[in-house]
């Protein structure tokens, strides 16, 4: 434990907290406003214009009939990872460290499933009839189709979201109480609604504890399960180079992966810039880099795996899949997700760089550009070289698709930004629970 | 609807016409005559919406004259399909008689008379009233009649009655100037069935029952003279592995489709065919195949094509020579035809008479099998002597360029189009003071007209049709409208007729209608015939419903060729314009499924339905070698610039496998410069730069005549392409067996344990 | 039997490749490949028959197209001994259909007459239907399609206009099956004849290279030509059983 977190007090906590949702900067509201003008003109504007003019505004062909908005569907649900899934298993393994970046992890968890929620409405053809996906009694008798892993997507997503939104909401309780106790007018009715009558009794911590502990519990599989489904709607299909038994490992691993990545920036954006420099300290970055390298080397190896197996399996199809992936089309792109993904890593086995901030922060923006990559190649390099080369065709995105790429990612951060305005971005009791108990004076006892 | 055979055919015609094939929907017809067919909102009493009423009609997307159903609904044509009756399709049809309703609801149809109101070939004109237009036209062709000058007509090329009217018609005008103008007209293959059998007529050439059909370059699936009728055959006789199965075997400069369907694809030096041919001769002869009496006339006419010397001049091996003729004369029975290049060059004639000269030496004529003449056509004359060739076509051109035409009419023919630019006929044009056009559509003709007269389409007209080239038995077909006239145009006969009654010539031609002169002609096949009908409104009504008629009637010549032609059995070099050091590629232009001569280009479906052979779409392009390709350091979609000695061209490069290194091919059809919204400045039109050479004897374009060089634009416009991959990867997606049945196949069993396939 | 068996039962029914077989059609083409002369006249009747809009040069540039048969064509071999074959690709029909299983909404599904059924009105447009198609044989509505007036005229009544975001293929031309039925129903007749509906592919095919029938009828034509050792299956080893039956291109032995 180190000793930047101790330096601050007890009441430090709660007032550089409830100031992060109560002092709003000029700085905040220009990024606020950029980041809503982006989300605006870059992904709903061309959104509106693709739900007039159809699909066709994007790329998409036949027979590559996915594409980018796939890929980020899949590498939201990705980045929803080590989000709530690190906080249930740090928590479950009182790693001290996790409780100043949960919250925010966990935010990134609830934004990113929202998001990947939404890139689902652009991706399919008629999303005025997405409801038709639920299983909801009609006088038609009409039911989804349960044997459809889309289908097992939509329960495990929404059970995610769920999950995962009554985890934060849950472990944010006592904090709510905090910020109500300290704010006055609108805010402290809206905490006083948000806070649900918490008076901090032994009770009332008995039970969060017991039911925040239930939950991490819970939420593990079903977070591992999130991206096994995931993966299945690749996997589950014959489609040559998807039909992959360790495609849900490798969708698991690769989403914790860009996750833990995920993190690592946002940390350093709230270590930056909402002045939380005493409590995400190096000690975070630290542990988050051996998380990252073992989590790259996992993912390399998994990587060698789907290689070693297409030309194993001696197929035309597989082989061809593995040589086009190598050197086709989208060759580039593939040897740049493993310069970012499997090669750059590596410096990660050094302690002094993973405890430098700025590059950790750049080898968290490529861990995630290339895992783009990854999801963006998973989806074209298959679908435009499957079993019939006489419809082989190659797909390139849209700038509407682009554009939509770009805004999601302003929509991912505006939400991000409210969020942070409303929701104590790091947890006031469980600091408090790592730093002991003042001795007087705002001095701490050694643990 | 199984096959028809002949037999088969005139048992259901002779029945009475009514068709049991075509069924209840045939029945409908009789119920609807189409002049009461009325569309919505007052709909006839009996007429039941929601249910189909068949028309049995004439397919005239092109010359073949394949038989056709056409489906309506609430009186509209929603369909076209072959009729099952008639002998010709059998129900079957081309992707361009398939697309036969876009011409009819094609968005730039001709809506009315026309005067040219800007300069010709502007496209400006005005709206006008047939009243006033065929007035215009009946004062000027009065006026020159009298005045003693040149009234010319040329016409698509058009059988039965309509034929028969513009014979009459411009007798009535007191001119000779008839001619008919398709440039898919096979005229050397006419000049040289004249010289061997003497007869300027096309035969029947029964590739259903031949065993083993040698095609030089003829491109008989696709576009040569029946290719529906040849795919019926060649279906027939690919029986697989239950029947005896026949070869096909193909001799070209560039794959053609029937190449590609061919068993054996035997590219031959262009314009060397005939040569091969006569080499073939000399084999058959040494074979001890033909046993004439005039055996050693033709021995010694033929003794200067030993296979070695034939080799040398063709390209084609010695023991191929050999094997092809043993192949052939073993056949039983064999069958020669020739067509496409070998139809093109310069030395067209003499090249087609050495290719029948293959079937007279094997004793297949009036054979089944082989080549079977036909009896007259039944009504109208021949029309084929009609057919003007690219002499005829620049004598016209000379003749408007020295004034001596005072008015041409032109009836749905596009001469601006298919002949080249060196012909000068374009700008002959401008020569002649009256112009009138009688097509559908806004064609390169008929923007040079100064009153069009639109005519229906083919399925809003009353016609019949005698099909060339016959079937070795009298056939011929009524073609009905199937529609009420969408627009204020009217059919080609009863244009005609107006014109004839306003011109005084009603003693020759009585009749109000096209349907009245077809009735007045059909009593007279009636009476001919005698048929079980015991009258003719029954007669006629049954020919409506089953849409064709047939007799049973078969020629049994034996033709007897004149020692004068085997003395002068030879074939010359080709010629070709350019010489090989500055020009040193064959330009190989050939017609497209799609396209036709160009007639497809305004249709989007065939703008539309990939080229089978490259899959591209909506354009033109050049094919060449992969050797030549890599040569000139060209790839895929680089345009190049093709020259000629007369014009230059540019088009995107397609490396195609199967074209001699020396030749490059180009499809015919677009490229037009009007010819509504989808034809419309769209690729390029390979014909405009061919030199003015022709064949000899038959004073036809040699289309295959012309070389042209290649320069690198440093360009690229790759053309729009459905196809991705042609290699199969070891997927046996496309799955091969032996020839010889027994070996060939495992037994199948559709639900065996999967298959892995390994590659390479 | 308790609800387990009762729904073990189902399941086990619904997951029987082939279960249609206890229908009374298993509709099914042959696909001659020795025969077929890649002419391109069963693309065009499809289209007519379909109403498959016309989509232009621009939109098949990007890949595009709407056809629901296509002929696919593979090269072997070099000048001057190049080849080339021609395969009719459409909808395969498979009873073991992979695009059925992954439809969310089950827009796809399976007919009792062994028919892959597409459910325009209610497909949502995933495209993983057309992921799933290891025959590459689904077409999207990319956007809305527009006939130029009057080439709308043309446009076939029995069949739908579809709207943009919908995944639409090959019906076997169900229209007409129904209407066959329909008839053999009107005559008293419980069974369709063979050789009495025909789509409209295999009706135009001018070299015959294409035939229809049912192949639970054993004296149908097709029923037959499955029985002939040149019959094949394209992707056999992808399992989708399909109802499209191909017969093996002879290959003469030239020496
Ligand atoms: N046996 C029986 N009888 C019924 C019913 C039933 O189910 N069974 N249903 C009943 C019901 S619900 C209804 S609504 C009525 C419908 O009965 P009607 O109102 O008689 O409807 P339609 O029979 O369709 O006839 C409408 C007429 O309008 C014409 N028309 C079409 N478009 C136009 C237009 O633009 N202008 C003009 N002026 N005319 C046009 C059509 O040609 C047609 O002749 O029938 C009732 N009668
Ligand atoms: S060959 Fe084709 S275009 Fe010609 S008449 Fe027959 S169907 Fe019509
Ligand atoms: S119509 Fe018949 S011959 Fe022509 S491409 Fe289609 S299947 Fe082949
Ligand atoms: S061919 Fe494709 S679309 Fe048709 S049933 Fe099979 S999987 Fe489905
Ligand atoms: S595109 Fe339509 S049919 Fe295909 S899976 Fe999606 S909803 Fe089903
Ligand atoms: S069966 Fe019907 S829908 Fe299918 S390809 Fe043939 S014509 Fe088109």
């Amino acid at each position: 434990m180190q000793t930047e977190v101790r330096q601050a007090r007890f009441a430090d906590v709660n007032d550089d907290v409830v100031r992060s949702l109560v002092v709003t900067g000029r700085n905040y509201y220009i990024a606020l406003g950029i980041a809503g003008f982006v989300t605006l003109t870059c992904f709903f504007f061309p959104w509106f214009y693709q739900l007039y003019y159809g699909i066709g505004a994007a790329g998409m062909n036949s027979p590559t009939v996915w594409g980018t908005y796939l890929a980020s569907f899949i590498f939201w649900i990705g980045l929803s990872h080590s989000g709530t899934l690190l906080s249930c298993v740090l928590h479950l393994t009182n790693s001290e460290w996790r409780k100043a970046m949960y919250r925010s992890a966990e935010a990134m968890t609830f934004f990113s499933l929202f998001v990947a929620i939404t890139m689902v409405m652009v991706h399919i053809g008629r999303p005025w009839f997405i409801h038709w996906a639920a299983p909801y009694p009609n006088q038609m008798g009409l039911w989804p189709n349960f044997r459809s892993p889309l289908m097992f997507d939509v329960m495990a997503i929404m059970t995610y979201l769920t999950g995962s939104g009554i985890f934060i909401y849950m472990g944010a309780i006592p904090d709510f109480a905090a910020v109500r106790d300290r704010t006055t007018g609108w805010r402290h009715h809206l905490y006083v609604l948000l806070s649900l009558g918490w008076r901090g009794t032994d009770k009332e911590w008995h039970r969060l504890g017991w039911a925040y502990t239930f939950l991490a519990v819970l939420i593990i599989p079903l977070a591992v399960s999130v991206h096994s489904i995931v993966s299945w709607d690749f996997a589950l299909s014959i489609v040559p180079g998807l039909h992959q038994t360790i495609f849900a490992p490798y969708f698991v691993v690769g989403a914790i992966y860009s996750g833990t990545a995920g993190i690592v920036t946002v940390m350093f954006v709230l270590r930056k810039y909402m002045n939380f420099e005493h409590y995400i300290t190096k000690l975070h970055f630290d542990n988050l880099g051996k998380l990252l390298l073992l989590l790259s080397l996992l993912w390399t190896y998994i990587n060698m795996l789907e290689l070693f197996t297409g030309w194993f399996s001696g197929t035309s199809t597989e082989y061809e899949q593995l040589k086009y992936k190598l050197t086709g089309f989208y060759a580039p792109l593939y040897w740049e997700m493993i310069l970012f993904c499997a090669v750059a890593p590596l410096l990660l086995i050094s302690r002094k760089f993973r405890t430098s901030f700025v590059p950790m922060l750049i080898l968290s923006i490529a861990i995630n550009i290339g895992m783009y990559t990854e999801r963006f190649l998973i989806v074209a390099t298959t679908l435009s070289r499957q079993y019939l080369p006489g419809s082989w065709r190659v797909y390139v995105p849209s700038l509407v698709e682009i554009s939509i790429l770009v805004g999601s990612l302003a929509l991912f951060v505006t939400l991000f930004l409210l969020f942070v305005k409303i929701f104590p971005s790091i947890s006031i009791y469980e600091i408090k629970e790592t730093m002991g108990v003042p001795k007087k004076h705002g001095e701490h006892h050694d643990t | 609807m199984s096959n028809v055979d002949r037999r088969q055919f005139l048992k259901l015609v002779g029945a009475g016409g009514v068709g049991a094939g075509a069924g209840f929907m045939l029945a409908e017809s009789i119920k609807h005559p189409v002049e009461y067919l009325i569309p919505y909102p007052i709909p006839p009493e009996e007429f039941s919406p929601g249910i189909a009423t068949w028309y049995n009609s004439v397919c005239g997307m092109c010359p073949a004259g394949c038989g056709i159903s056409v489906r309506t609904r609430e009186g509209r044509a929603k369909k076209i399909e072959g009729n099952p009756l008639h002998p010709v399709n059998q129900g079957r049809l081309c992707a361009l008689g398939q697309a036969g309703l876009q011409t009819l609801y094609n968005p730039d149809r001709l809506t009315g008379p026309m005067l040219q109101s800007g300069e010709r070939g502007s496209e400006e004109f005005i709206q006008t009233t047939w009243e006033e237009s065929l007035a215009t036209v009946a004062h000027r062709l009065a006026a020159a009649r009298d005045g003693g000058k040149n009234i010319y007509l040329l016409s698509e090329g058009v059988r039965g009655h309509l034929a028969m009217l513009l014979e009459r018609f411009m007798d009535g005008l007191g001119s000779e100037h008839l001619m008919h103008y398709d440039f898919a007209h096979p005229h050397a293959l006419y000049a040289a069935n004249q010289r061997l059998f003497g007869e300027h007529t096309l035969p029947y050439y029964d590739i259903r029952n031949t065993r083993y059909l040698l095609s030089f370059g003829a491109d008989y699936l696709s576009n040569w003279l029946s290719p529906v009728h040849h795919s019926l055959g060649f279906g027939h006789s690919r029986q697989g592995t239950d029947l005896d199965r026949g070869r096909f075997v193909q001799i070209e400069a560039k794959m053609s489709l029937s190449g590609a369907a061919a068993d054996e694809w035997i590219p031959a030096r262009p314009g060397s065919e005939g040569i091969l041919a006569l080499g073939l001769a000399h084999q058959i002869l040494a074979g001890g195949a033909y046993t004439g009496s005039d055996f050693d006339d033709w021995n010694a006419a033929l003794a200067g094509y030993s296979a070695e010397s034939v080799a040398e001049r063709t390209g084609v091996a010695a023991k191929t020579i050999v094997r092809l003729a043993s192949e052939f004369m073993k056949a039983e029975p064999g069958l020669a035809i020739g067509g496409g290049a070998v139809d093109n060059h310069s030395n067209a004639v003499d090249t087609l008479v050495a290719v029948n000269l293959l079937n007279y030496l094997v004793g297949n004529i009036g054979k089944p099998g082989g080549i079977v003449f036909n009896s007259d056509p039944v009504v109208g004359g021949p029309a084929n002597n009609r057919q003007a060739n690219f002499i005829a076509m620049q004598q016209l051109a000379e003749q408007a360029r020295h004034g001596a035409i005072d008015v041409l009419i032109v009836n749905n023919t596009n001469p601006v189009f298919t002949l080249p630019h060196a012909s000068g006929f374009r700008e002959a044009l401008a020569s002649i003071p009256m112009i009138v056009s009688l097509s559908s559509f806004m064609d390169e003709t008929t923007t040079m007209a100064d009153v069009v007269l639109p005519s229906h389409s083919y399925l809003e007209s009353w016609g019949d049709d005698m099909p060339q080239p016959g079937l070795g038995f009298p056939v011929a077909a009524i073609s009905q409208p199937v529609v009420s006239p969408l627009y204020n145009t009217r059919a080609t006969g009863d244009i005609i007729l107006d014109l004839a009654g306003k011109l005084g010539m009603k003693d020759s031609m009585p009749w109000d209608s096209m349907e009245a002169c077809l009735k007045d002609g059909w009593r007279q096949i009636y009476e001919r015939s005698s048929p079980d009908a015991s009258d003719f409104d029954t007669f006629w009504r049954d020919v409506l419903v089953s849409g064709v008629w047939g007799e049973d009637i078969h020629r049994q010549d034996t033709v007897v060729v004149d020692k004068s032609v085997i003395d002068n059995i030879d074939v010359a070099e080709p010629e070709f314009s350019g010489d090989s050091e500055q020009y040193p590629f064959f330009l190989h232009p050939y017609m497209s499924t799609a396209m036709y001569d160009g007639r497809g280009a305004n249709l989007p479906w065939m703008q539309e339905l990939p080229d089978p052979m490259t899959s591209i779409v909506y354009g033109s392009w050049v094919e060449m070698n992969p050797a030549t390709a890599q040569q000139l350091g060209l790839r895929d979609g680089d345009l190049v610039s093709i020259s000629s000695e007369y014009g230059s061209l540019e088009a995107p490069v397609v490396i195609f496998p199967a074209i001699m290194p020396e030749v490059i091919a180009m499809p015919i059809g677009q490229g037009h410069s009007a010819f509504g919204r989808y034809a419309r400045d769209r690729g390029t039109n390979p014909l405009q730069i061919l030199a003015p050479l022709t064949a000899t004897t038959s004073g036809s374009l040699a289309t295959h005549a012309t070389r042209v060089s290649l320069a690198a634009t440093g360009r690229r416009a790759a053309p729009v392409q459905t196809g991705g991959d042609t290699r199969q990867l070891g997927r046996n997606i496309v799955q091969f067996t032996g020839d010889d049945s027994s070996a060939g196949g495992h037994s199948a069993n559709l639900n065996s344990i999967p298959i892995v396939v390994k590659t390479t | 039997m308790n609800f387990i068996d009762r729904f073990m039962a189902s399941w086990r029914k619904y997951r029987k490749p082939g279960y249609y077989e206890e229908f009374d059609y298993a509709w099914t083409m042959t696909v001659d490949l020795d025969r077929c002369t890649g002419c391109g006249a069963c693309v065009t009747a499809c289209q007519a028959e379909n109403n498959i809009p016309i989509v232009g040069e621009k939109e098949l540039g990007r890949g595009r197209e709407m056809q629901w048969i296509r002929i696919e064509r593979y090269w072997e071999g070099e000048y001057p001994n190049a080849k080339l074959s021609f395969i009719p690709m459409l909808c395969q029909q498979c009873d073991a259909a992979p695009c059925e299983t992954v439809c969310p909404v089950s827009a796809t599904y399976h007919n009792q007459d062994g028919l892959n059924a597409q459910i325009y009105n209610r497909c949502i447009g995933t495209r993983s239907c057309a992921v799933y198609c290891p025959y590459e044989v689904r077409y999207f509505n990319y956007y809305d399609h527009h006939w130029d007036a009057p080439l709308e005229q043309q446009l076939n009544p029995d069949v739908t206009v579809r709207e943009k975001g919908v995944m639409e293929k090959c019906t076997f031309c169900v229209q007409r099956i129904r209407q066959a039925k329909d008839h053999a129903k009107d005559d008293g007749r419980r069974r369709v004849k063979d050789g009495e509906v025909q789509p409209a592919c295999v009706q135009t095919c001018p070299s015959e290279a294409l035939t229809f029938g049912d192949r639970k009828d054993a004296n149908s034509v097709v029923a037959k030509k499955m029985n002939d050792p040149r019959a094949y299956h394209v992707l056999e080893e992808t399992n989708t059983l399909p109802s499209v039956v191909y017969l093996k291109k002879v290959r003469a032995n030239a020496d």
